[in-house]
């Protein structure tokens, strides 16, 4: 039932009847009044019953006959016409009255309206209405003044008075009728405006969309043009006779109806989008004075803060700012001098200025970090990538080293055929190498590795390797002459990966060197800084930087051999690095040097 | 150990015919299985003494493969794996593998590995429970104090007095990492002095006698840059 009832309530129907009677309302009660007017009605009937009582009587009549009184006295002659009422008037000397020689006693008969004035003191007869209590600012107070109605006149007029008063009522009653309806259907609408059936929600209309300010101002020539709609109506009253109601007196009656009906109608759609307003929280923020301060408030600030010169690359917006900061500052300062408050216009530009820089931190901060983000992102995505190319490269290769395995085992195989099984023997291993080379340092460069430091011997690590490498040192009609200090020389490290950095590093001299040249290996210790060095003469000529020979897929064909996967000493480099050592590699004409620094 | 059964495990079919074939010349009978499941299925049937596993399988993977196997059989295990990393072989060995393989494998250390796992299995998994008191044991390597004798897997290895020496001390100590300067002095009975070459190249030699692949020793390793140990098995 309650749903119903609001369901209805916010109706088009609702909401367009009730728009409907507050036009029609407030039409009825101008035309009314206008009747009224036509018909002059007096509309203090309503207030008084008693005619006597009326202010209409206290001033119309009582007012005036006193009026008349002091006039007869100065002019020092009664009137020709005869008047409603009895009047006495003397200054003392002269004396009028068209009570004859009637004293006192005779005007205090009408004690219902009897007034005088004696020694400068008003006084009411016993129930005369007292009204204000005095009448009228005699001239002297030395005047004598009675002034008495006599009942027969009053009764006519109450008479009069009374038919009047049951004609206003009606009419006041109506215009009363009217404009509470209007009222209730004005709270009504504003109360129902912008809900709609089914929902909690505010729906806006189209008046909303101009600014609050604009709508109440628009209240001011709505009212001017209502007024002077009705003034218009002036031309049409050139025709009225007293009481009369005649065909101008229509027209106009229709013409103040159905401007007060469009005022109406133009008034409530602007109150509608105001009330909508308040209830939406907007009416001050939507408002032409707020946006507008807003905008310039917002103006000053952007210019300080760094929005204005958004659009220029980091270090010019930087550069603007400062400038403009700068010079606000200046001017504000100088102005501080002349009025000291300005000070607190510099605190805020300062306080925005503070604002945008931490701002513009904050922009470099959040890039950096995506960009390291980005970085650790492809770091993850290049080892997933290693770790599968490594295993779809180790499936097959499995497959073909079995194979040619199981081939070379074949019986009846010709010499030729045999030749070309051990060369996919050897080629087959080669790949296995390369492809593990390649996972271990892959892995080493993104950083994915796991270290296992301890601190260790690196002049026994030197020569634990030398001795692993014995068989392969002899066989290369190479010598090797390690010059390593007497005592340990203890670092922390990873033996395991340190130990293939030298096996590397020797690999590399052994397969390269000069035949019948030395290699030398050495060791240094120098005020905390552990050099380990191998030399070695190349056995053909270097036409290559120290970079490139490090710069491992990118070196093109220069330093590439049949043998090994030419990836031992970027291998080595990565380790190293990874250690937390530096290794260097110093080319000077045919001496090729390594140096691994920790 | 001739006849001995081998169940072969690998998704690729071309790699476990491959294997097959290898275990096949060696005299050995071979079943094959694809996934983990088909493995459980073959190992309840038949009488197999050793196994050899994939690890990235559909289905039910190696390692898990291994575990479910450990739950009731102590047949060897052999995982074969194209991860390389140490962490990845700590990983098999500690869910009860015996030895752990990487992909690609050379042919003749497969098979060399497989027949010393059978040995262990067929031969010392008998007799080795109850160790005389003159034996020392790591894994597959068995020293007898009384007779000098090394044998690994069962095999009789022929080792120079240095190297006994040497063995002895690492294997005694099994686990604990000797310097060179102590191995020498302890085995050579003289003041040690500019002694790792020396020591490094007897390690070398004794890594090709009783290691199967002395590039990747099971037994006998070197610590860098510190020395040498027996690894407790």
């Amino acid at each position: 039932m309650a749903t119903k009832l609001k369901s209805f309530s916010r109706s088009k129907t609702a909401k367009i009847s009730a728009f409907l009677v507050v036009m029609l309302c407030l039409s009825l009660s101008v035309v009314l009044a206008q009747y009224g007017m036509y018909k002059d009605l007096n509309p203090e009937t309503l207030l008084a019953k008693e005619y006597r009582q009326s202010s209409t009587f206290n001033q119309d009549e009582v007012y005036s006959a006193f009026m008349e009184a002091e006039a007869i006295i100065v002019r020092g002659e009664a009137p020709q016409e005869s008047l409603p009422y009895y009047y006495y008037i003397s200054d003392g000397s002269r004396t009028y009255s068209n009570a004859g020689d009637a004293g006192k006693a005779f005007f205090e008969k009408y004690d219902k309206a009897f007034y005088s004035f004696e020694n400068g003191v008003w006084s009411v007869g016993t129930n005369t209405y007292a009204g204000s209590g005095s009448y009228y600012g005699f001239g002297s107070s030395s005047y004598t003044a009675y002034i008495a109605f006599p009942d027969e006149y009053l009764a006519v007029q109450q008479a009069q008075w009374q038919s009047e008063r049951d004609q206003t009522v009606p009419v006041a009653a109506g215009i009363a009728a009217s404009l509470v309806l209007a009222l209730a259907m004005i709270i009504f609408s504003v109360s129902v405006t912008g809900r709609m059936p089914g929902d909690e929600e505010l729906h806006p209309g189209k008046a909303d969309r101009i600014y609050s300010d604009l709508l109440l101002c628009s209240f001011i020539p709505l009212g001017l043009i209502w007024l002077s709609g009705l003034g218009i109506t002036g031309n049409f009253d050139r025709y009225q006779t007293a009481g009369e109601i005649g065909s101008g007196q229509v027209l106009s009656m229709l013409w103040a109806g159905s401007l007060t009906a469009l005022v109406t109608f133009a008034c409530g759609i602007v109150l509608l989008a105001l009330a909508r307003k308040i209830k939406g929280k907007v009416f001050i923020k939507h408002s032409l004075v707020y946006a507008a301060s807003d905008r310039t408030f917002d103006f000053f600030k952007s210019l300080f803060d760094g929005r204005r010169f958004k659009k220029y690359p980091l270090t010019k917006s930087l550069f603007y700012r400062q400038l403009v900061f700068i010079a606000a500052s200046l001017i504000l300062v100088s102005m501080t001098l002349a009025f000291f408050p300005a000070i607190v216009l510099e605190a805020v530009v300062i306080y925005w200025y503070i604002q945008g820089n931490n701002r513009t931190f904050e922009e470099i901060n959040r890039g950096f970090s995506e960009s390291l983000e980005e970085q650790m992102k492809s770091e993850r995505m290049k080892i997933a990538l290693v770790t599968n190319v490594s295993h779809d490269l180790k499936t097959p290769l499995t497959s073909i080293i079995s194979y040619v395995d199981l081939l070379s085992k074949e019986e009846g195989l010709s010499e030729t055929a045999r030749d070309y099984v051990r060369i996919l023997a050897e080629k087959s291993n080669r790949l296995k190498n390369i492809v593990s080379d390649l996972f271990d340092l892959a892995k080493s460069t993104s950083g994915d590795i796991s270290l296992e430091l301890e601190s260790l011997d690196i002049k026994k690590l030197i020569e634990q390797t030398l001795g692993d490498m014995e068989d392969e040192i002899e066989k290369s009609d190479l010598q090797v002459v390690a010059k390593l200090p007497e005592h340990p020389v203890v670092i922390m490290s990873d033996g395991k990966k340190l130990y293939r950095v030298f096996q590397n590093v020797l690999d590399n001299a052994l397969k390269y060197s000069l035949k019948g040249t030395r290699i030398f290996v050495e060791l240094t210790e120098d005020s905390g800084k552990v050099t380990a060095s191998v030399k070695n003469i190349a056995g053909y000529e270097m036409d290559f930087s120290a970079d490139e020979v490090l710069q491992r897929f990118s070196r093109g064909d220069k330093s590439r051999t049949t043998e090994g996967s030419g990836l031992g000493l970027s291998i080595a480099e990565s380790f190293t690095n990874v250690c937390g050592g530096d290794f260097n590699v110093d080319i000077e004409g045919d001496m090729f040097k390594v140096a691994v620094i920790f | 150990m001739e006849n001995a059964k081998i169940l072969v495990v690998d998704d690729d079919r071309e790699i476990a015919v491959a294997i097959e074939r290898l275990l096949m010349l060696e005299g050995f009978e071979v079943v094959k299985a694809f996934n983990g499941l088909e493995a459980l299925d073959a190992l309840c049937t038949d009488g197999i003494s050793l196994i050899i596993l994939d690890v990235m399988m559909p289905k039910l993977d190696g390692l898990s493969t291994t575990l479910r196997i450990r739950e009731k059989k102590n047949i060897p295990i052999i995982i074969l794996s194209a991860k390389s990393e140490d962490s990845d072989k700590i990983l098999g060995l500690s869910m009860g593998a015996d030895d752990y393989v990487t992909k690609p494998f050379n042919p003749q250390e497969l098979v060399a590995r497989a027949k010393s796992q059978l040995r262990r299995y067929m031969h010392l998994g008998v007799m080795g429970s109850s160790p005389h008191s003159t034996q020392i044991k790591s894994g597959g390597l068995c020293l007898d104090k009384s007779s000098k004798l090394l044998t690994v897997d069962g095999e009789a290895v022929k080792l120079t007095a240095k190297e006994y020496g040497i063995l002895e001390l690492l294997m005694e100590n099994a686990g604990t990492v000797f310097p060179a300067e102590k191995i020498y002095e302890s085995v050579w009975q003289e003041p040690a002095y500019s002694v790792e070459n020396t020591v490094m190249v007897h390690i070398r030699r004794i890594r090709e006698k009783i290691e199967i692949n002395p590039k990747e020793p099971k037994y006998l390793k070197v610590v860098w840059g510190i020395g040498y140990k027996i690894e407790k098995l």
